[in-house]
């Protein structure tokens, strides 16, 4: 009995009994379709995870005062004796593996303009800083490249601050005022949205000696370095390291790459998304059961039928097989069927709920697929071993 | 053609052995027309099933048109039940879901026919037996003699050297038993050997050599 | 036919089938106990979240300088600059207030731990004597700060750093410094290992002065409030927000947190994602009731004539429809009750595997979890249960 033949015999059992077929694949259908939909939730999330993550670029590593970094966050840059300096910032950047440097600080003040005020976060950053981030200016400029140690009392408005204060007039050249402090007005940054829940564009980017002022402090926060991109990681950080330790004596700071603390988001996110398809998995590990229970029931009916197909001279092989893809079929069928509706499912999300990131992961559909023949095949095998071994004789003497 | 020596088949009952065939002796040529006949328990239909290699002997041999038969692999012994052997049951045995047509294809599938060959010879068989007007009926839908003239079509359409008949007319009125066994001489006469086992004594009658038997032995052997 | 006799009747039935009885079973039961060690398992981690969370203070206000304009978190917060600074005397000021019954201000910043020829940078907390206290701290040996000698230079060790400096003496006593500047070992803490990504075992506690100098700040990084009761929170953390809002020239930048209000968002959070959870599981049992579904479709072509008879001899629609929906409801129970135990039993291993994970079935899960599975149950049955009542007696029997 060639391949062909087999299939379409194997087809024809499972078209006689079309509402059995229809409700076992179903089992199955909805199995996959909680996997798949599931899954692209979870990729779906961890793509944007990792694109808010590295939208301002990756081959970044962020200096920190202190040797102490706990869960991600730096305490060195809220208290240390060890300070980094702007001079620091300026050395680093004598690396011939550095293209940018951004020496950076940071806090919360009222900023005054127009008769308006508003809290914000007041960012001290300097001129690479958008060459560093990524982040572009829409209108005017970005700080100018004035000496780092003496900068010129400039400030740049997030996207918006600038509505909040000024409206829709032009803001440029009019005088802003920090805490205490007064500077012009001379860019505004475009619009950048949010980011893991902080909005960006509702800053002001002021000169970072001016921010040390501002916020009466004599250390950086932190120094983010820009990196030339072909260059191996580990040799850049081991320059670094050089020229700091050069001038403070001692390793008195801490080294993160951004590239790392990426990979260990991308593990986290991925640990993630393979939970969450075991949670559809197990829908499809009940679909499972019922391919089972429904082959199994399938070989109790169809007794004398596998006693006439021996006695006409069909091999146990044969008879094996004969069940074995009957099986598969209708797991297949039902695995496509689950991969329509999971996916379907998963595009009317994207479609219709905003905010809600869904993509779908084309190898783990492959995987959803592969998986559901699989299905069929494990199913299939206690009961098509049981077909094939029936006695002939036995099995005819069945009504 | 059939040659059976000493041939003996023991069931287990519980913890009683049951000789079915207790050194069974038997050679049947080409082209006869036997009945066996016996009491139920005698072992007639296990004898019919040791013929048609559906069952293997516990002792003895059995040379089928001049081989030996009896230790074949399960592969071996299938090829010869496709090729030489086609069986009639009593309750004719059909695939409910499919048609009378696709019931009499299925041993060509079998035999790896290929498909254009398999529908001329289907329709062969189907104008042979008279079932042309029902080929794409199902069994539900088909009365009991046509219901065994399918049977008897898929039985013969790969010609057979022997057709066995158990109880072929069990599940037919009287005159369609008839027709049918009409039928079955018919393919006899043209050469097929053929063996009906049955305890109806009319349609044992009619075969050109009667066999008896009785708790698993030939007790008589008359034409 | 009696409830009785329906009962034993539909019960003969499904143990006769004995392969695929057990397989629907087994369906069912894989739902139920998804459902009950899922919930286990969202329940625990919430309650250990609730837990550490609760542990690290009692009616806990924090005040930190710096606010957003809209409501959350925001960076310039988290780093704690401001140009005006929140001062020892707003914390002086906050702690006289009546709802207050301890305050403590805080500074933190890193610094190099030098002592007995060993160096190591660690986390510093400046505080006040009621840091520990407040923060549910314990001093297993010594003191700090006791009776009003509010300016020596005391320090206090996180447990595993007095193992680490001091292996074979005791600490207390011992002179140490923090980058250039000597303090004197006054107090060892108890063992209290991670909580909150905080790990107190390394670190160390100066005096708030001190570590203003070491830190060169006069700025707070935060002020660490226990209310007297919690039903004074509220009006606690009012009379803090008008007090730093006077001192402050009626500027309005700090932020004001309460642990309540953390936690709550935390059990919200964690409960939501449980109830999610569980409702994907559960999906699984709507398969188990299709799989329960197409075999009694499928048993009632087979069992045609048996129901034939049945009517023959007297039974009524009603009596098959009952004789059906019992023998869905047993499979049901029997999957209900097996997949139950298995999850309670899936839940102690996981009890047992991570013992800081309180893993235990919520009732609410429980109950949902096994209404859902006999509903879907009983429902499965309903289309073949009433195809089998409607069956033709004659044709029924006729049928071979």
């Amino acid at each position: 009995m060639n391949t062909i033949d087999t299939l379409q015999f194997a087809s024809r059992a499972l078209t006689a009994h079309r509402l059995r077929t229809f409700l076992t694949a179903s089992g199955i259908a909805i199995g996959i379709a909680a996997v798949i939909l599931l899954t692209s939730i979870g990729e779906g999330i961890q793509r944007f995870v990792v694109s808010e993550f590295t939208q301002f670029g990756t081959n970044i590593i962020n200096v920190t005062p202190g040797k102490i970094n706990t869960h991600g966050g730096s305490l060195g840059a809220i208290g240390s004796a060890r300070l980094l300096t702007i001079e620091d910032a300026m050395a680093l950047k004598h690396s011939r593996y550095v293209q940018y440097i951004n020496a950076s600080v940071m806090g919360n003040a009222e900023i005054r303009a127009q008769g308006r005020s508003r809290r914000v976060t007041v960012y001290g950053q300097s001129p690479d800083f958008p060459n560093v981030f990524n982040m572009s200016v829409s209108t005017g400029q970005f700080l100018p490249t004035d000496d780092l140690r003496n900068p010129r009392a400039y400030a740049v408005l997030g996207a918006k601050v600038r509505t909040e204060l000024f409206g829709n007039t032009n803001p440029l050249g009019a005088i802003l005022q920090v805490g205490e402090s007064r500077f012009r007005v001379i860019g505004v940054m475009a619009a950048k949205g949010q980011v893991l829940g902080f909005d960006l564009d509702d800053t002001v980017y002021i000169p970072t000696t001016r921010a040390l002022e501002v916020f009466n402090r004599e250390g950086l926060m932190e120094i983010n370095v820009a990196y030339r991109p072909e260059a191996p990681l580990q040799a850049v950080t081991d320059d670094l390291h050089r020229i700091l330790v050069a001038r403070h004596g001692r390793e008195d700071f801490t080294l993160t790459p951004q590239q790392q603390m990426l990979s260990t988001l991308t593990t986290v996110l991925n640990v993630l998304k393979f939970a969450v398809a075991a949670l559809g998995g197990i829908s499809l590990l009940v679909g499972a059961v019922g391919m089972v229970t429904l082959m199994h029931i399938a070989v109790s009916e169809r007794i004398a039928e596998i006693g006439l197909l021996t006695a006409m001279g069909a091999t146990r092989t044969r008879i094996r097989i004969l069940f074995l893809m009957e099986s598969t079929v209708l797991a297949t069928l039902g695995g496509l069927g689950g991969l329509i509706i999971g996916t379907s499912i998963a595009w009317l999300l994207k479609v219709f709920v905003s905010g809600l990131p869904v993509s779908t992961p084309w190898d783990y559909v492959l995987g959803a697929l592969a998986l559901s023949v699989l299905i069929g095949l494990a199913a299939g095998v206690l009961p098509a071993m049981r077909a094939a071994n029936l006695d002939p004789v036995t099995a005819l003497r069945t009504e | 053609m059939i040659h059976l020596a000493d041939i003996t088949r023991i069931f287990q009952m519980g913890d009683q052995s049951v000789h079915a065939l207790n050194k069974i002796n038997l050679d049947i040529a080409a082209g006869e027309y036997v009945s066996i006949m016996g009491p139920s328990g005698s072992g007639k239909s296990t004898l019919l099933n040791i013929i048609g290699l559906l069952d293997r002997p516990n002792k003895g041999c059995y040379e089928l048109d001049g081989k030996n038969v009896t230790d074949l692999t399960e592969t071996e012994q299938a090829q010869i039940r496709r090729d030489k052997i086609g069986f009639v049951f009593q309750s004719f045995h059909l695939v409910p879901r499919l048609t009378a047509a696709e019931n009499i294809e299925m041993p060509l599938i079998l035999g790896e026919i290929p498909p254009d060959e398999r529908k001329s010879r289907v329709t062969e068989a189907l104008q042979a037996f008279d079932l042309l007007s029902r080929a794409q009926h199902r069994p539900a839908e088909l009365s009991g003699g046509q219901r065994q003239r399918v049977a008897i079509a898929r039985a013969t359409i790969l010609r057979p050297k022997a057709i066995l008949a158990d109880e072929p007319t069990g599940n037919l009125d009287h005159s369609i038993g008839a027709e049918v066994m009409m039928l079955l001489e018919t393919l006899c006469q043209a050469g097929t050997t053929l063996i009906v086992v049955t305890h109806d004594r009319e349609l044992s009658a009619r075969a050109k050599r009667h066999i008896g038997m009785r708790d698993g032995k030939i007790v008589t052997d008359t034409p | 036919m009696t409830l009785n006799d329906t009962l034993l009747l539909s019960l003969r039935a499904v143990t006769s089938y004995r392969i695929r009885s057990l397989l629907i079973v087994l369906a069912m039961a894989l739902g139920v106990a998804a459902v009950v060690m899922l919930t286990a398992l969202g329940d625990g981690a919430r309650r250990y979240v609730v837990n550490q969370f609760s542990s690290i203070g009692t009616n806990l206000i924090a005040v930190m300088p710096g606010r957003a304009e809209t409501s959350g978190a925001f960076l310039g917060a988290t780093m704690g600059r401001t140009p005006r600074d929140l001062t020892l005397k707003d914390a002086q000021l906050v702690g006289r207030l009546p709802q207050v019954k301890r305050y403590a201000p805080l500074n933190v910043g890193v610094a190099e731990l030098s002592a007995a020829n060993r160096l190591r940078d660690v986390t510093v907390l400046g505080s006040t004597a009621d840091l520990i206290p407040i923060r549910h701290m314990n001093l297993a040996r010594g003191s700090f700060l006791a009776n009003d000698s509010e300016h020596s230079a005391q320090i206090v060790l996180g447990a595993k750093l007095a193992q680490e400096f001091f292996p074979t003496s005791s600490a207390i006593g011992q002179r140490i410094r923090l980058d250039e500047n000597r303090f004197l070992v006054t107090g060892i803490l108890a063992l209290q290992g991670e909580s909150m990504g905080f790990n107190t075992d390394e670190i160390v506690i100066i005096p708030i002065d001190y570590a203003q100098s070491l830190f060169n700040t006069t700025s707070l990084f935060r002020i660490l409030i226990e209310a007297r009761s919690h039903s004074e929170i509220q009006s606690a953390k009012i009379a803090i927000h008008d007090t730093l809002k006077q001192s402050h020239d009626g500027e309005e930048d700090v932020t004001i947190i309460t642990q309540d209000a953390v936690l709550e968002t935390f059990d919200r959070i964690l409960h939501a994602l449980t109830l999610a959870v569980a409702g994907i599981a559960a999906i699984s049992l709507a398969v188990a009731g299709i799989l329960i579904m197409n075999v009694m479709l499928v048993a009632i072509s087979q069992r045609t004539p048996e129901i034939g008879l049945l009517k023959a001899i007297g039974a009524n629609a009603a009596d098959i429809r009952r004789l059906f929906f019992a023998e869905a409801l047993w499979l049901s129970l029997a999957g209900t009750v097996i997949g139950f135990l298995l999850g309670q039993f899936g839940s102690l291993l996981l009890r047992l595997a991570y013992p800081q994970l309180p893993a235990w079935a919520p009732a609410w899960a429980i109950i949902a979890g096994i209404i859902v599975a006999l509903i879907t149950g009983i429902l499965a049955s309903l289309l073949p249960s009433s195809r089998a009542a409607r069956l033709d007696p004659v044709k029924a029997l006729g049928k071979k």
